[in-house]
């Protein structure tokens, strides 16, 4: 009998709390944040462009020729997704072993050309703390950019000064030149990724 | 002033600016308290944390004006001495997702995208 009791007051108990947590968890739900992006395997063959690195030196899609690309679209002022995008590839970047390093390279993409110049690109990787020597941070001019955003199927609007509404896209590429893989939304799983990369790199 | 805060901070800062907002889930990094760091700071401190942002914070100066980083500031000061009730989020939802939430756009091909596969 006492057995049953001490069992009831533990199940009231909790049912007390979980009532009491689910009452003070009123912080509102981000849509885009709080999944991890869904992964799709694709087929697009990505043409050759031309845009600015964070040191203001020209790049050239094509100079990645034989490398599997992880390239992702953000935007330094971007209040939500883009960080956790970049430190999603982060935690890809630091993942890799020595060789696999020889092999990869990161492109961040300014999805908001009117803010992000090559120096404020700079300024953002530091503050991530980003290992410059195989991740650059892209831009260049909106009529420059455009076709680059719609070669990979990304769509920006502008919403205000430093406030941009984009597809939130993270894209591998392998060594000729053709996106694999999709990630879509905030948070690519940087285990699921590495794999992608991992499978990419294995096949000759 | 609101709808600033409403855009740039909540979803990191929170409705009561205790570092605990709808992103911070998925985030690497602890978002501060603001009742242990704004509280501790001057306006100059606050004021230069928002116009050259800290850590994976963003930089916000090139993207705002004075007056605006100013509105922050005050902002800021607020929500960390009163926060704000769940009421007075509501109003700006809309403002809030606005960002990198446009879907795929199809003009790849795929109007169906594949289902996941292996590599």
């Amino acid at each position: 009998m006492k057995k049953i009791f001490v069992s009831s007051v533990v199940w009231v108990v909790a049912l007390l709390v979980g009532a009491l947590t689910l009452a003070s968890s009123h912080e509102p739900k981000h849509p885009v944040a709080e999944k991890a992006a869904p992964r799709r395997q694709v087929q697009v063959p990505i043409k050759d462009f031309s845009l600015t690195d964070h040191t203001g030196t020209p790049f050239r899609f094509s100079s990645m020729r034989g490398k599997v690309v992880l390239v992702a679209f953000v935007y330094t002022t971007c209040p939500d997704v883009c960080p956790l995008i970049t430190a999603s590839m982060q935690s890809v970047q630091r993942s890799l072993n020595g060789r696999e390093r020889e092999s990869v390279r990161f492109l961040s993409i300014t999805t908001d050309p009117e803010i992000d110049s090559p120096d404020i690109l700079k300024s953002y990787a530091g503050r991530y703390e980003v290992d410059l020597s195989n991740w650059s941070f892209l831009t260049g001019d909106l009529k420059t950019l455009q076709p680059v955003w719609k070669a990979f199927g990304v769509k920006v609007e502008r919403k205000a000064r430093g406030l941009v509404n984009h597809t939130a896209l993270t894209a591998l590429i392998d060594g000729g030149g053709t996106m694999r893989f999709a990630y879509f939304g905030a948070s690519p799983d940087p285990q699921k990724v590495l794999q992608d990369i991992r499978a990419l790199l294995a096949r000759p | 002033m609101e709808i600033l805060y409403a855009q740039r901070c909540l979803g990191c800062h929170g409705t009561s600016g205790r570092g605990d907002g709808p992103v911070t889930s998925a985030l690497p990094v602890r978002v501060p308290d603001f009742h242990d760091t704004v509280k501790a700071k001057n306006v100059v401190q606050i004021r230069k944390v928002i116009k050259d942002g800290k850590g994976i914070m963003p930089a916000f100066s090139p993207a705002l004006t004075n007056s605006e980083v100013q509105d922050m500031v005050r902002m800021v000061r607020v929500v960390s001495q009163q926060g704000r009730e769940i009421a007075w989020w509501e109003k700006f939802e809309p403002l809030v997702w606005a960002h990198c939430s446009v879907p795929w756009e199809f003009v790849l091909g795929y109007d169906q995208p594949p289902q996941e596969k292996g590599p």
